[in-house]
């Protein structure tokens, strides 16, 4: 079995299922010099959190593996000039109206990129891991962007939420 | 479209699994929480479940009209039954859930109505450590010690003699006491049923239970304390054994009141009788919690979630759960400190047949196990194609985890 057999058999058992149940998908194309190239399709939502893990995932299955670099329909550079200036937009509203009162909570929101009118950001600090978190970005951060920045296709939480060590509203058993 | 009020717990798991999936179903959703959020003036209601009456009053000021309420999480059930009752939705009624949420109402809405159940007593909060001996003697060794109001084995002990049922009751009285509960509340004594777990989830349409679920625990826990770890669905049992479990569900749940929306039925096959007789022993008005419900798998990427919202609205629910053996292993506290880390996480989640691993105690917090205990570590999942492949997946992926506590 050759390394994108391999890498994609580990996806196939591992994330994949996940993936296609949140609306996206994710293949193996190529391993380049220890580099494996995956092409996403669909929600980029679906795939895009699970990035650091698909990484650490294929890295211990398929030890010649030793990055990972997503190509697809999102994960194309915008086109010249627009994506910028939305970015630019999206990141003022950020900084002027969100950012100001999330950090009551100890939490901030990045910008990760705008790409085709997809809007990615990442919360860290206390929203980072927080059981509400996405209670904050569907009826907080989601409409007071698409008020501000009408263009905007669709908002992502890219956040690795696990990885929150601080997390302002932490989850209980039931 | 459709307009959804949601009650989420500033604690809960699974405010993301709701809202993603009223999303995919295109509700509309106004939030009511009593997580102080940030952003929240505008877009969520702020609600207190301890104060029924006033919350229910700022929901009906500012919710504006919706189709349905649903509870995202144990502490908002209450509060959405009141809700619905004022808005003439469609719901159970308080009464039916509070008694759903207490186990000693449960166990004489059960005797009353006949419901296989295990015998017990239930012990005022000023018993004498002599009345409790008794008690614990009257439904025999061993017994389990429960706390009436605290949910997933916190507060659940086993005593295999009568000094035992005294120091398991002393014990509880401290986690009852630590998590804030009355001081006059009872205690239940319960004759311990040994035999094969398993769980129901169900949907409930005017007293009709259409089920969604059915998990094994083939790690069935013993005691003294009562970690729920390994679930695994669907259920090897053989289907008469399944039907009587899902009739009893069906009752048991009739006998509380409760007659829409989600449950979760916990039965052991009584290994005590030939005829591993399925024995209630607790139920609940809401879906299986923590992250258990991301082990299942709906025809079309359909999740457990959107079936309750649907359900909520009235719709017509038909799961087709995918026939493929999927699990979840809850990974328990198992010494108290601080959480330092956890190391090994990628070579557990590299175990073929494991889809997903999430740890959802964030390092620096402090954790007890149970039965103080109030969360879990973190959640494995698998699929496989037998069932063993899937206990074997996530028994192999636990060992690769290195807990770090101090």
């Amino acid at each position: 079995m050759d390394l994108v057999d391999r890498a994609m058999a580990t996806l196939r058992r591992s994330v994949l299922p996940s993936v296609i149940a949140r609306g996206g998908t994710v293949r193996v194309i190529a391993v380049e010099e220890g580099t494996a190239i995956l092409e996403v399709r669909g929600s980029p939502g679906a795939v895009l959190p699970l990035a650091s893990r698909i990484q650490e995932l294929l890295g211990a299955a398929v030890p010649e593996i030793t990055g990972v670099q997503f190509v697809g329909p999102h994960a194309e550079p915008p086109p010249a000039g627009r994506g910028e200036r939305l970015a630019d937009r999206v990141r003022d509203v950020l900084d002027a109206e969100i950012n100001p009162v999330i950090a009551a909570h100890g939490g901030r929101v990045t910008l990760v990129e705008v790409d085709q009118g997809w809007v990615r950001i990442r919360l860290e600090g206390g929203c980072q891991g927080c059981s509400l978190a996405e209670v904050t970005v569907r009826q907080g951060i989601e409409p007071l962007l698409r008020a501000r920045v009408p263009e905007m296709v669709g908002l992502a939480d890219v956040t690795d939420h696990a990885a929150g060590t601080t997390p302002f509203f932490s989850a209980e058993k039931r | 479209m459709a307009r959804v009020l949601l009650l989420v717990p500033a604690r809960t798991y699974r405010a993301t699994d709701f809202l993603v999936a009223a999303g995919r179903l295109g509700l509309d959703v106004v939030v009511g929480s009593d997580g102080a959020l940030p952003l929240d003036r505008r877009l969520v209601i702020r609600v207190d479940p301890g104060d029924l009456e006033a919350s229910v009053d700022r929901l009906l000021a500012r919710s504006g009209p919706v189709d349905a309420v649903v509870a995202v999480d144990t502490p908002m059930l209450v509060l959405a039954a009141a809700v619905a009752a004022r808005m003439g939705l469609t719901h159970n009624r308080v009464e039916a859930v509070r008694a759903a949420a207490d186990k000693a109402t449960q166990r004489r809405r059960w005797a009353a109505a006949g419901v296989a159940q295990p015998a017990f007593r239930i012990l005022p909060a000023d018993a004498s450590i002599g009345a409790l001996k008794k008690a614990a003697a009257q439904v025999g060794f061993p017994c389990v010690v429960k706390a009436v109001s605290l949910s997933g084995s916190q507060g659940v002990l086993r005593a295999d003699d009568k000094r035992g049922a005294a120091a398991a009751s002393a014990r509880i009285r401290q986690v009852l006491g630590v998590a804030g509960r009355p001081a006059d509340e009872p205690l239940l004594v319960e004759a311990y049923v040994p035999g094969w777990e398993l769980s129901v989830d169900g949907l409930l349409t005017d007293g009709d239970l259409t089920v969604t679920t059915i998990f094994d625990k083939p790690d069935t826990p013993e005691g003294p304390t009562f970690e729920e770890t390994l679930l695994v669905t669907p259920s090897r049992m053989a289907k008469p054994i399944l039907s009587e479990a899902l009739r009893a569900a069906e009752r048991a749940a009739g006998a509380l009141g409760l007659r829409y929306g989600p449950i979760h039925a916990e039965l052991r096959l009584d290994a005590r009788n030939h005829r591993r007789q399925p024995t209630m022993l607790e139920l609940a008005a809401r879906s299986i919690g923590g992250l258990c419900s991301r082990a299942l798998s709906f025809l079309d990427g359909v999740s457990l979630e959107q079936l309750v919202l649907a359900n909520a609205l009235g719709r017509q629910v038909t799961p087709h759960r995918l026939a493929r053996p999927a699990g979840v292993l809850m990974l328990p506290v198992e010494r108290a400190g601080v959480l330092q880390a956890v190391h090994g996480t990628a070579q557990a989640a590299a175990v073929a047949g494991i889809t997903g691993l999430s740890i959802t105690t964030p390092v620096g917090q402090t954790v007890h196990p149970l039965p103080e205990g109030d969360r879990y570590l973190g959640f494995l999942f698998a699929e496989g194609a037998t069932h063993q492949e899937v206990e074997e997946a996530l028994h192999t992926a636990r060992r690769r985890l290195r807990v770090i506590t101090r």
